[in-house]
């Protein structure tokens, strides 16, 4: 990885990546919406929120959707570049894929390509129709997509089966109630009714209706599972110099990052209640130079609830087994203590695919810029804990985001 | 450097439908390894072998599956699947037997459970190593 944070200086320094712009667009079933369209909207969208034109993007890192091998192959090859008339100007275009971390992963890229002089401005672009595509094919897709096909399939795990272990693990370990697990969907879907592109914006939820909903997995019901959702979400990176130079008067930086994989198979994690939270903090922390009780709000992968109160508490924002309770207490609803999951997350704004992780992050990063909708923007917002997940939680993925001004 | 397959599917699966456990077991260095690899995760040995597991284990964790099952499952709905972590170190994906009410009341984490050969089932979908609580 790069050591991107060298200095203590918040303001960092002139190479290193700073974010300036993001692009999002609404979450939720949009047949008529095309998967080319969305992509192509949502980075001129970026772009000029960036306050660039399209010709200076130079590094087109795209992140990949999972509804269709086909629309899958046309972000491998980059058919956005020529969509976007980048053809003799962009240097680069590419895929980087490991799932709901890859927006992590793309991040640190893009830093490195800037610091190191390979980018000068990179678009960061996804695009997903899996709210469009057909349930039962997509069921079957994530039943054997990161998980061992010869080892793991013939027991007949599911995705949400999958989400259960972690859960039935953490209830164990942390003696959370049904009720403290369910608060954690009541408080992401109140935060989705601050968010005007959240696939649940419009629906109250309560522990009463999470609770009597259908049990799907034990101990996971219907409505602690994430729906499935068509979302495009993209961001601009350029140098923290470039953004001083272009009068930019706040960007966002990479304080620190870290990273665990502690699995590929779901079966062969070490202990399934922790995952690689605790070593992914640790390595993100050191490099920051500051801690999780600096934090001025959190925006971590959470397509289910245990998925989230366990990197909580390994990142250190909940004590060893609180997080889940303190849900219940509200101290990460709208007007907590901690702001968590401001979009709604992927169970309240919409599981978006791979692009879950990547809706986190953008809304993070425009939670710094202080460009969220007034009646969800963190005040005075300055540092971030972005957390990401792959596969079947098979790494855990923390960037430590930090607002610096000119 | 030869360019031999070495197959580790097949002999695996095969003493599964004959209801036996195997852990794969490094020649050079003697470690367990599950599931198993091509080469030895610890010392990087081709030199690879089997072992017939114990079949005790510790229940990691598990859940009953009611609702939306890949296709070619639909018909054990509900079924319940657990990660077991053998006394021989390693762990591996299991479905675990119901008790005898048809429900899986007796199962929690921590529970000490053992391999129950009669159950390996399904050829076609591939075997499955079945697990019961271990009473």
């Amino acid at each position: 990885m790069t050591d991107m944070a060298t200095t203590d200086d918040a303001t960092g320094t002139a190479d290193e990546g700073a974010i300036i712009g993001v692009g999002e667009l609404e979450s939720g079933k949009f047949p008529d919406r095309p998967f080319m369209q969305a992509l192509v909207d949502v980075s001129i969208e970026a772009i000029q929120d960036a306050q660039l034109t399209v010709s200076d993007i130079d590094t087109v890192l795209l992140i990949p959707c999972l509804h269709s091998a086909d629309d899958q192959a046309d972000l491998i090859f980059n058919r956005v570049t020529e969509e976007l008339g980048l053809l003799g100007k962009a240097k680069a275009g590419a895929m980087m894929h490991s799932g709901g971390s890859t927006s992590d992963n793309v991040t640190r890229t893009a830093a490195g390509l800037i610091a190191s002089g390979q980018a000068k401005n990179v678009l960061v672009a996804q695009s997903e129709k899996w709210g469009s595509a057909p349930v039962t094919e997509m069921v079957d897709m994530l039943s054997g997509y990161g998980i061992p096909r010869e080892w793991e399939r013939s027991a007949g795990i599911t995705f949400n089966g999958i989400g259960a272990l972690i859960t039935q693990r953490y209830m164990a370990d942390s003696g959370a109630t049904a009720e403290e697990m369910a608060s954690v969907c009541v408080a992401l879907r109140n935060w989705a009714r601050l968010n005007p592109r959240a696939m649940y914006r419009d629906k109250e939820l309560t522990v009463e209706r999470v609770l009597s909903s259908k049990m799907i997995s034990d101990p996971v019901h219907a409505m602690e599972c994430p729906m499935l959702a068509d979302g495009a979400a993209a961001y601009v990176m350029t140098s923290a110099g470039a953004a001083r130079a272009a009068g930019h008067d706040a960007w966002v930086r990479i304080a620190g990052s870290g990273g665990s994989v502690s699995h590929y198979s779901i079966a062969q994690d070490a202990d399934l209640g922790v995952l690689g939270w605790p070593a992914a903090a640790v390595e993100a922390y050191e490099q920051a130079g500051w801690g999780p009780e600096d934090a001025d709000l959190a925006e971590i992968y959470d397509s289910y609830a245990a998925v989230l109160t366990i990197a909580m508490e390994g990142l250190g924002l909940a004590p060893k087994g609180d997080a889940a309770r303190n849900f219940a207490a509200g101290d990460y609803s709208p007007g907590g203590r901690l702001p968590v999951c401001t979009n709604g997350g992927l169970l309240s704004a919409g599981h978006t695919g791979v692009g879950g992780g990547t809706a986190l992050l953008v809304e993070g990063i425009r939670q710094l810029l202080h460009r969220a909708e007034p009646q969800r923007q963190v005040e005075n917002a300055q540092r971030a804990v972005c957390g990401g997940s792959g596969g079947t939680y098979m790494d855990s993925q923390v960037l430590l985001l930090e607002r610096t001004t000119r | 450097m030869t360019a031999v397959s070495r197959d580790i599917v097949t002999p695996y699966q095969e003493a599964l439908s004959n209801g036996e456990l195997l852990i794969q077991q490094c020649q050079n260095c003697k470690a367990h390894i599950m599931y198993p690899r091509h080469r030895c995760p610890v010392c990087q040995s081709a030199d690879l072998g089997w072992v017939a597991a114990e079949g005790h284990g510790v229940l990691q964790s598990f859940t009953i599956q009611r609702v939306g099952a890949p296709t070619g499952f639909e018909q054990d709905l509900p079924y319940a699947v657990g990660v077991v972590r053998l006394d021989e170190g390693v762990q591996l994906l299991a479905r675990l037997v119901p008790d005898a009410d048809g429900g899986w009341d007796s199962y929690a984490c921590d529970v000490a459970v053992r391999f129950q050969p009669a159950a390996v089932t399904a050829p076609v979908r591939g075997p499955a190593a079945w697990f019961e609580v271990d009473s």
